[in-house]
């Protein structure tokens, strides 16, 4: 059953969502989760993003990352192929404070989309565009999926780091899981569009706000998250994923799983020669200093990876929380859905999955207010919400689209 | 003008997530106020060992366009004239652990007293609330317990650890959901407390896979692979530690790589036809394409590819990315005068507007730079004031 926004941070704003890839969809599935009313619009045939891999099992057609990215939308079909549909889709923009599109720059110079088009037609609208490499720059028009994105943004180049580095040398460097890099395009999109709307001091009661264009790159997003490698650069060191290992903890293997340690200061790399039960390699004074950990590295990792290989994970981690010592298992999904702490903080909540049934969705990672936010709804049926193009669509704007 | 002017930021925050969230705001034009302490010198302020810096930053990506003021809050006055900044100002931030705030009296109840229509907002490790609240930890353990650090990794590998991106990515999160709640406060008059959970931004980046998890499904490592595309990968150039990205999207993209790489007999070839034939034969396809991505330049290979309708791309270092025309076009790469005087690329705010300016007008503040503005003008302390509290470590 479809919940209530009232009370929510954004209840009462519009959200119109034109996207096909994941920087835009995540953007609006942020939105929508703080309270606005969001709005897909697809094409005919559903957004590709439904037919997108993993499928849920059983199915051969419902996608899990649509199904999380449109969590709490709605859907409307409109054809902007045909004049009806583009008639339909200006009728919606119209009633829209925000627009995230992310179709590629020539095909909004087609369809009128493009920023001055809007400014001209809805110059209320916020719109905003998540493109791979941005609106603007001598890459605007370059395609970009997400292994490219985060190898575009640096970061790529610098993985994997520690333990995988270490076994596998020769191999290409590695992405993160998933979608990173769109994501990061699709939170700073959410993060210009609440600005934009805050301009002026726009927001307030009854006061009008003058929209404008916002241009989100997901090479930028994901770029200024690795500012520190830039940082670094400046300092004279220019990073690389083997040298940018740390000199011994990181990924450590387990009797039944893995663990990640980091003791970056003093105390914590006490508390782990207490965790080791002060085996007398360790009580070696000379490791007493931290440079002189870091020469011997190498020594030290062996060590504990002996005997971490020896304990269980959970062991491990319960008895290093005692200590001080920052260490955390290396959770699985499905550890994590089932997670008491996850549980007590309302990070999953039940929604209905059209074609699959009731499934656990991650909601939000913060909570705005004193309760976790909740989604309103499972991820939408294609053109479930098509009675919000109710506006009767008047002769002159059906022409003035035709002109185009 | 920028987007946030007139906005004020009382800044508690402290290491990377949370200073990066005021960094954003601040450069949107929010003005940003950092508290801090020589007794306790933020992690840039002193030498950083375990990444190589032996001194103090010359420059700070995420405290540069900050205002600094110094306030001793173990001392109870310390902690008066940063209640009387809270007062007014319209959003606090802090990435203490929880609890923190609470015992220096600066938590939410004790805060949203002094100011009703406040935003508070608290990042850290696990959030405020829940058994492991009290948790404390670093991008690497924000990742593991998050699943991203399980998730990522080579097919046959181990889990693989994240780093800074982790803790920036909690920071941007946080800045997105703090203007939420400034959105809401325009609306209503009404504050409210913003909780961000470092673990929980990490599931949030895998949310797909715990869905799948959660309908009984078996996600698992893919190192570069994608669950349809084929080609998709990193490919070896004629050059050392060069790499080329390549995604092939459709069947007209498969179409234009063939043709590019010169090998249309594998674009007729019937066990490539469909997408899902490539997917099943792409050990197969890799082994033609590092066969012809090692004769390559890969930047002007990704260059033709793109011309084709191909997404490539270089796998760029930094020092590619510093020097990268398009971002310096676009404003994201930026050059900037350190604290000595030193010329060096630095990054601007991921965000262009039509309307609104951006960016950094100043660099790393120094330690309590800002205190004529703040003590003097916003909180109104006479001269004589103040050195009194100077005296008694008070602002220190």
């Amino acid at each position: 059953m479809a919940r209530s926004t009232v009370g929510l941070p954004l209840a009462g704003l519009n959200v119109v969502e034109l996207s096909r890839g994941v920087g835009a969809a995540y953007a609006g599935r942020l939105l929508a989760t703080l309270g606005a009313e969001t709005l897909l619009v697809e094409p005919p045939g559903g957004t590709p993003l439904r037919r997108e891999p993993p499928f849920l099992p059983g199915t051969a057609e419902v996608g899990a990352l649509f199904s999380y990215l449109a969590a709490g939308k709605g859907s409307v079909v409109c054809d902007l192929a045909d004049a009806e549909g583009r008639a339909d889709f200006e009728a919606l923009l119209s009633t829209a404070d925000v627009f995230l599109c992310d179709l590629p720059l020539d095909e909004r110079g087609r369809l009128g989309l493009d920023d001055h088009d809007l400014r001209v037609r809805h110059p209320r609208l916020v719109s905003v565009s998540v493109l791979p490499f941005g609106a603007v720059g001598s890459k605007a028009h370059w395609d970009g999926e997400e292994i490219n994105l985060i190898h575009a943004a640096g970061e790529g180049y610098l993985l994997p780091n520690g333990l995988s580095a270490e076994l596998f040398p020769d191999r290409p460097p590695l992405k993160i899981h998933g979608h990173f890099a769109e994501m990061q395009g699709g939170i700073v999109a959410a993060l210009g569009a609440l600005a934009a709307l805050l301009a002026d001091g726009g927001g307030a009661a009854g006061r009008r706000v003058e929209g404008q264009g916002v241009d989100v790159s997901i090479q930028d997003a994901t770029l200024a998250v690795g500012a520190f490698a830039v940082q670094r650069y400046g300092d004279g060191s220019l990073e690389h994923r083997v040298t940018r290992s740390f000199k011994y903890g990181g990924v450590l293997e387990c009797a039944d799983g893995y663990v990640e340690l980091l003791t970056l200061e003093e105390r914590q790399w006490r508390g782990l020669v207490d965790l080791m039960e002060r085996p007398t390699w360790a009580l070696d004074p000379r490791l007493a200093d931290p440079l002189e950990r870091s020469r011997r590295g190498a020594e030290i990792n062996a060590e504990i990876r002996a005997w971490a290989r020896t304990h269980t994970t959970a062991d491990l981690v319960t008895r290093a929380q005692r200590l001080g010592v920052p260490m955390a298992k290396y959770a699985s999904p499905a550890d994590v859905v089932a997670g008491e702490h996850e549980r007590a903080r309302g990070l999953f909540q039940t929604v209905e999955i059209p074609g699959f049934g009731p499934c656990q969705t991650l909601v939000a990672p913060f909570h705005v207010g004193d309760a976790p936010l909740r989604l309103r709804a499972g991820p939408p049926r294609l053109g479930e919400s098509q009675d919000r193009i109710t506006a009767p669509i008047g002769t002159t704007q059906k022409q003035a689209v035709e002109a185009r | 003008m920028k987007p946030l002017a007139g906005l004020r930021i009382a800044d508690f925050t402290v290491h990377a997530a949370g200073p990066f969230c005021t960094h954003m705001l601040s450069q949107l034009g929010a003005e940003c106020i950092k508290i801090e302490s020589a007794l306790r010198p933020d992690i840039f302020r002193k030498p950083h060992a375990v990444y190589g810096r032996m001194g103090p930053a010359s420059f700070d990506q995420v405290a540069s366009n900050k205002l600094s003021i110094r306030l001793n809050l173990k001392d109870r006055r310390g902690v008066e004239l940063a209640k009387r900044l809270v007062a007014v100002s319209d959003v606090a931030c802090e990435s203490f652990r929880p609890g923190v705030m609470d015992r220096l009296g600066l938590g939410w109840k004790d805060l949203s007293a002094i100011r009703p229509n406040l935003v508070m907002t608290s990042v850290s490790s696990s959030g405020q609330t829940g058994p492991d609240a009290h948790f404390a930890g670093y991008a690497p353990l924000f990742g593991a317990w998050g699943a991203l650090g399980w998730l990522t990794g080579y097919v046959d590998g181990p889990p693989v650890e994240m780093r800074h991106v982790m803790d920036h990515s909690v920071g941007m999160n946080a800045a997105m959901a703090t203007l939420a709640a400034v959105q809401h406060l325009r609306r209503t008059g009404e504050g409210g407390h913003v909780d961000v959970s470092a673990r929980e931004v990490a599931a949030s980046l895998n949310g797909e896979a715990m869905l799948l998890a959660a309908a009984g499904g078996e996600p698992h490592r893919l190192g570069n692979e994608h669950p349809r595309m084929a080609p998709h990968g990193v490919y070896h150039s004629r050059d050392r530690d060069r790499w080329l990205t390549i995604a092939v999207h459709s069947d007209a993209a498969w179409q234009a790589f063939a043709r590019v790489i010169g090998r249309p007999d594998l674009a007729a070839d019937p066990r490539f036809r469909s997408e899902a034939d490539r997917h099943a034969r792409r050990d197969v396809l890799d082994v033609e394409i590092e066969r012809w991505a090692a004769t390559r330049d890969a930047d002007a290979a990704a260059a033709e590819l793109q011309a084709a309708g191909v997404a490539a791309h270089v796998s760029a270092t930094i020092h590619d990315v510093v020097h990268d025309g398009h971002l310096r076009e676009r404003g994201m790469v930026i050059d900037v005068d350190d604290l000595e005087g030193n010329r060096r690329a630095a990054l601007s705010v991921p965000v262009r507007f039509s309307r609104s300016q951006t960016g950094l007008d100043r660099g790393t503040p120094r330690l309590g730079e800002d205190e004529d503005h703040v003590f003097g003008e916003l909180l109104g302390l006479g001269k004589a004031e103040r050195d009194a509290l100077v005296d008694a470590q008070v602002i220190y």
